[in-house]
């Protein structure tokens, strides 16, 4: 029954990651829901009820998440296709770079 | 025309087939949550998801011919068929492939049916196996590999199954519940407004992923026919026709849209909001594509019913229908001995008949199973019209 200790191995990793990536990169995109709204002031949210003035350094820190967000969507998609053309992303040097399988 | 081409022929066209419902089975795990919260209109949803598909099945230029080794024992390491197959022009091969896929197609169906989610490639791995109990006996089947690695019944499919949706139900939780601290204070038209664009882009990934997965399993499988009927030589390339007709069966299903299934995740077992919604393709596409990369395949269907789960689980004072989720698992635990039985039954009654009438009939009686049971889904039509009315079961009837 070596297959549970190599599923459990296999499961753990793909939770971790999986956390990162799956529930990370949402929670920064909803830190730039967040800053967006506090850029807008108004409307946008719900204390103060409608007399925030807007702040403009909100749309900065949302463009910095999106950006971010953008990027490990990026990034899925590079693995998605890399690993069709028999290469795959390599994460040894912390920076990701294409390799041969 | 020798029969044996006839045989290969049908087994073609019902790989094909199997494509087609894997499509329309599978649209719901990447769009069933943008549909219900009108991200994306129902239509412009399938189409998408369709095109998405379309493009992964060309990405995956890698070859699956080895897809069957992961249950059963008919394929060399290499993909070849096994020489004892290749008598006949491989007609022992091709029969137990044409019950396997019968198997598979069929449960597909009744699942679908149902309105239940379960996964297309535990169904064709079901119907392989049992057509090859039948066929071989059960040694045939590879049911916990070497040891070596993750391999066989237990460890593609069994294991995979039953950790799946915790993973998924955790990450999608955790997102959940993070998305709903962070935006907390946003006026809540502003954040579904928000929210929608990256539900879009998340389910898009997960369309994407889907294609390139899906579509490669019954490249695999049709390859492997043409292989033991001699009419293809080389084990490390796919035909191009090959490519592109499981690539566009599988757009088309997808683009069909399984209403029933969609309108089950979308609406049966959470309400689901914008942010929800995003948290749960988020964890999908995260999931599948760490899991694929990592060579610990998981089931498209399972992470995403259990992302979906997840949000319900993961957001205060949403309601989670466990009901509905019980009835899911009892399909997913059901799904690969279904199959194999009907697989094995298919396996049978070809064996009986002999030849080319057996495959004949098995195909005829494939067909008319499939008739009867879309005949039947017509009797409560679950389209893009009525998917997303409010859950108490099935629709009554579509709103005009």
């Amino acid at each position: 029954m070596e297959n549970i200790g190599f599923a459990l191995e296999g499961a753990w990793q793909v939770l971790l990651i999986g956390l990162l990536l799956g529930a990370g990169l949402p929670a920064v995109f909803a830190l730039g829901i967040r800053s967006l709204a506090y850029g807008a002031g108004g409307a946008a949210e719900t204390v103060d009820a409608g007399h925030a003035p807007p702040h403009p350094v909100g749309r900065l820190g949302a463009a910095v998440c999106f950006a971010v967000v953008l990027a490990g969507v990026a990034l899925g998609i590079t693995i998605v296709v890399a690993s069709g053309f028999g290469k795959e992303v390599s994460f040894d040097h912390v920076v990701p770079s294409l390799v041969d399988k | 025309m020798t029969p044996e081409l006839v045989i290969l022929g049908l087994v073609v066209v019902t790989a094909l087939a199997f494509d087609f419902t894997n499509g329309f089975h599978d649209t719901g795990n990447a769009m069933a949550t943008s549909i219900a919260t009108g991200a994306l209109r129902p239509k412009v949803a399938v189409a998408l998801s369709a095109s998405l598909n379309l493009v992964g099945a060309f990405l995956s230029v890698e070859v699956a011919l080895t897809v069957t080794n992961a249950v059963i024992k008919i394929q060399d390491s290499d993909g070849a068929p096994r020489p004892e197959f290749l008598a006949d022009g491989g007609e022992a091969l091709l029969v137990i492939v044409l019950a396997g896929l019968v198997g598979g197609i069929l449960w597909n169906l009744a699942t679908w049916l149902l309105g239940l989610p379960s996964s297309s490639s535990h169904a064709l791995f079901g119907g392989l196996v049992g057509a090859t109990i039948a066929g071989l006996g059960f040694n045939g089947v590879n049911w916990a590999g070497d040891g070596t690695k993750l391999d066989g019944v237990v460890g593609k499919v069994i294991l995979p199954a039953l950790l799946s949706p915790v993973i998924a139900i955790a990450v999608a939780a955790v997102g959940t519940w993070l998305i709903h601290r962070i935006t907390e204070g946003v006026a809540e038209r502003y954040r579904e407004s928000g929210f929608r664009w990256g539900q879009i882009g998340s389910a898009s990934l997960v369309s994407l992923a889907h294609g390139t997965n899906d579509a490669q399993k019954t490249m695999g499988v049709i390859t492997l026919a043409l292989l033991a009927s001699g009419e293809w030589s080389d084990t490390t390339s796919i035909p191009l026709w090959v490519k592109v007709s499981c690539a566009v069966a599988i757009a088309l299903g997808t683009y069909l849209g399984g209403w029933r299934i969609i309108r089950t995740l979308g609406k049966g077992l959470v309400e689901i909001s914008s942010p929800q919604g995003m948290a749960a393709e988020s964890s999908s596409a995260a999931v599948i594509l760490t899991s694929s990369h990592l060579g610990f395949a998981l089931s498209t269907t399972h992470v995403a019913t259990g992302s979906i789960l997840g949000t319900g689980v993961g957001k205060k004072g949403a309601e989670v229908r466990w009901g509905v989720a019980g009835r899911m698992a009892l399909a997913w635990l059901v799904t690969l001995p279904m199959a194999a039985v009907v697989g094995a039954i298919a396996w049978y009654a070809a064996d009986l008949v002999g030849g080319l009438p057996g495959a004949v009939v098995v195909f005829v009686v494939l067909v008319a199973a499939s008739g009867a049971m879309y005949v039947r889904s017509r009797r409560e039509p679950v389209d893009h019209d009525n998917v997303n009315a409010d859950w108490d079961g099935m629709p009554t009837q579509a709103k005009v």
